[in-house]
């Protein structure tokens, strides 16, 4: 178990070392590099030059990365190319929002999903099931953003329930109440999203557990019903549920970014967006980065999670890509 | 509420019909298609597909205005007034026509995006199963790698950095979405290169790729092609998704996510505007989606199949008088 548990966490960190690599080469794979930002309009090319200068982009790149890397790993992101802003300035609020839209989102949607998608396992093709199924089909095929833009139309322009966007109304940052209507249509949207996945995995993995033989035995033996799916089949149907959830955490990290943009949520997707737009390869950097490592560390977690509740788990083969 | 028809004892037992000529049994495909047919649901997504594919194939003849023709005299004209079925936009545009612009896009998106990753994807993935090694090794770094960055991000990043023209965004949807299929090729060949059938091959001079692609791919080749029907959608909605964000498809070309984007800033005049790109978005995908599921169910033997009441009755009936 020890063994297996650290060989998994080399192998993250080889997987977030590789990552640092892709993307510092993915910014110096850009036609003319980082450097392209200063022949904007705004700036002179003499004074692109000296801010080049400034930043380390007139030296050789593998010396480039490592100072990158360097910083990086000490928490140092950078400032930003044009105003000279400290990443860590823009990044970490935006961080700290997009993690409060994305949690009540996404603990909801696994609130509803498991009891009914369990629910639905056990009368399938009844009318909980067809209904369930229809939602998810919906939520497989509906733009996210075409969604939340026919809820403002409708809950916010139409009927005047909810507010338009935002987090805060002008002048009412931090009210709690506020902060709740605001998030009702950006949730909704997400939690669609998440209910498709999440709906038809927790029955499926039901449905997979319950044909076992386990299962027939305890029925053979006369166990009533409920005991049988509450007692004996849950506890196994509930582990792949464990790892799509840290599988899922890619998802909740960038996903995002679209709702975000419809309802103009402050988060880490929008910023994300909004410097795409000009450029600012230092913010993007750290936002891949620091996204992947949400990642990788989610994964990580589930794989041992998965090692520790289900001894099946063949430990040896712990290492498969 | 259904029944295998597909392996009836009697089947195997009578191959030959009334005339003593021998029954040529249906191959895998023809099996598969008559699965298929019997899905409802899988039909009407077929039918629809085929609907949006001939409309964007003809936009060129059916659309009745210039979709980039601006007009501000005709601009928000309301729906069937002076010929604009949809009505036009705020710069004049006939809404109609754009749309039908906009599912070449769309759909040139999904099918090409879709087939190269799918390429891509199986290629890497037979490689990486059949050899193993440090090929292996690397390939699955890579796609650990690249599984690690949100979709999206990393489609914007890429967009952001080499720029968003129409091929060149295909290319870049190829490069981020073909680990998926790899892994699922390569977990595939993991299993089928210990086959005897392979070491049969090996042992008769059969070289490695004769193996893999006249053997080993065929023998996979059916989640494959689940998997890339359902990419097609994905890749629909990733592009719907990297328009809106104006990272996408450029003005003067259309597509459903762009507009999108404009049509939010007049929701407050013309909330239809807002309606059709998305909802012929979501027909395609769902159609797709449900082609997708249409041909997993028909792959499956442990599938049932899907039969209407009627036929289900016929069944029935036919069912008690052989037993009685």
């Amino acid at each position: 178990m020890g063994e297996y548990i650290i060989r998994r966490t080399l192998q993250s960190v080889l997987v977030l070392f590789l990552i640092t690599v892709f993307t510092f080469g993915l910014i110096h794979a850009a036609p003319g590099g980082p450097t392209q930002i200063f022949l904007s309009p705004g700036l002179s090319i003499e004074a692109g030059q000296i801010r080049a200068e400034q930043l380390g982009l007139d030296r050789p790149i593998p010396i480039q990365y490592f100072n990158w890397l360097g910083n990086i790993v000490t928490g140092d992101l950078g400032t930003t190319f044009k105003n000279n802003i400290p990443v860590g300035e823009i990044l970490w609020p935006t961080v700290k929002n997009t993690i409060i839209l994305m949690s009540v989102a996404w603990i909801l949607s696994l609130i509803i999903a498991i009891p009914w998608g369990i629910y639905n396992s056990t009368k399938e093709y009844g009318v909980s099931d067809q209904t369930a199924s229809f939602i998810s089909y919906v939520g497989f095929a509906m733009p996210t953003f075409w969604f939340g833009i026919i809820l403002q139309s409708f809950f916010s322009l139409k009927l005047d329930w909810l507010p338009l966007s935002d987090m805060y109304t002008m002048g009412k940052e931090g009210n709690m109440m506020d902060l709740i209507q605001h998030l009702v249509l950006p949730v909704s949207v997400l939690t669609l999203g998440f209910l498709a996945g999440y709906l038809k995995y927790s029955r499926a993995s039901m449905l997979e557990v319950l044909e076992q033989d386990y299962i027939r035995t305890a029925r053979a033996k006369g166990v009533k019903e409920n005991k049988v799916v509450f007692r004996h089949a849950l506890r196994n149907a509930l582990i792949p549920v464990i790892t799509l959830i840290g599988l899922d955490l890619s998802i909740l990290v960038g996903g995002a970014a679209l709702t975000e943009a419809v309802f103009n949520w402050p988060g880490m997707g929008r910023l994300f967006v909004e410097m795409a737009n000009s450029r600012e390869y230092s913010v993007l950097m750290a936002i891949t980065l620091l996204s992947a490592v949400f990642v990788v560390i989610g994964n990580l977690v589930a794989d041992i999670l998965y090692a520790v509740v289900d001894p099946r788990v063949q430990l040896g083969k712990g290492g498969k890509a | 509420m259904s029944v295998n028809l597909e392996h009836t004892p009697n089947e195997a037992k009578l191959p030959a019909t009334k005339l003593g000529k021998a029954k040529r049994p249906p191959g895998p495909w023809a099996l598969t298609w008559r699965k298929f047919r019997r899905n409802p649901y899988a039909m009407i997504g077929l039918i629809t597909l085929m609907i949006f594919v001939i409309l964007a194939i003809f936009a060129r003849l059916i659309a009745p205005f210039d979709p980039a023709k601006t007009d501000m005299m005709g601009a928000g004209i309301k729906p069937f007034v002076d010929g604009h079925i949809l009505g036009t936009d705020e710069l004049g545009r006939d809404i109609f026509s754009r749309l039908l612009y906009g599912s070449q896009v769309s759909l040139t998106v999904g099918f090409s995006v879709a087939a190269g990753a799918v390429i891509i994807g199986t290629l890497i993935g037979a490689i990486s199963g059949y050899f193993g090694g440090w090929i292996d090794v690397i390939f699955m770094r890579a796609v650990d790698v690249m599984y690690s960055v949100p979709l999206l991000f990393l489609n914007i990043l890429i967009l952001a950095i080499f720029g968003s023209e129409f091929t060149y965004m295909i290319l870049i949807m190829i490069f981020t979405s073909w680990m998926g299929v790899a892994r699922l090729v390569r977990g595939t060949f993991l299993q089928l290169r210990e086959m005897q059938y392979v070491e049969a091959a090996k042992a008769i001079g059969v070289s490695s790729w004769g193996i893999i692609f006249r053997h080993l791919l065929r023998n996979a080749s059916f989640p494959i092609i689940v998997n890339a029907t359902l990419m097609v959608g994905g890749a629909i909605l990733a592009e719907s998704g990297l328009s809106y964000l104006g990272l996408g498809i450029q003005p003067p070309d259309t597509s459903w996510g762009q507009m999108l984007s404009k049509a939010q800033e007049f929701m407050l005049i013309d909330p239809m505007q807002g309606v059709y790109p998305g909802l012929c978005i979501f027909i395609v995908v769902l159609a797709v989606n449900f082609i997708g599921d249409g041909i997993r169910d028909a792959l499956d033997p442990r599938q049932k199949m899907h039969l209407s009441p009627r036929r289900l009755e016929q069944w029935r009936a036919k069912f008690s008088k052989s037993t009685k």
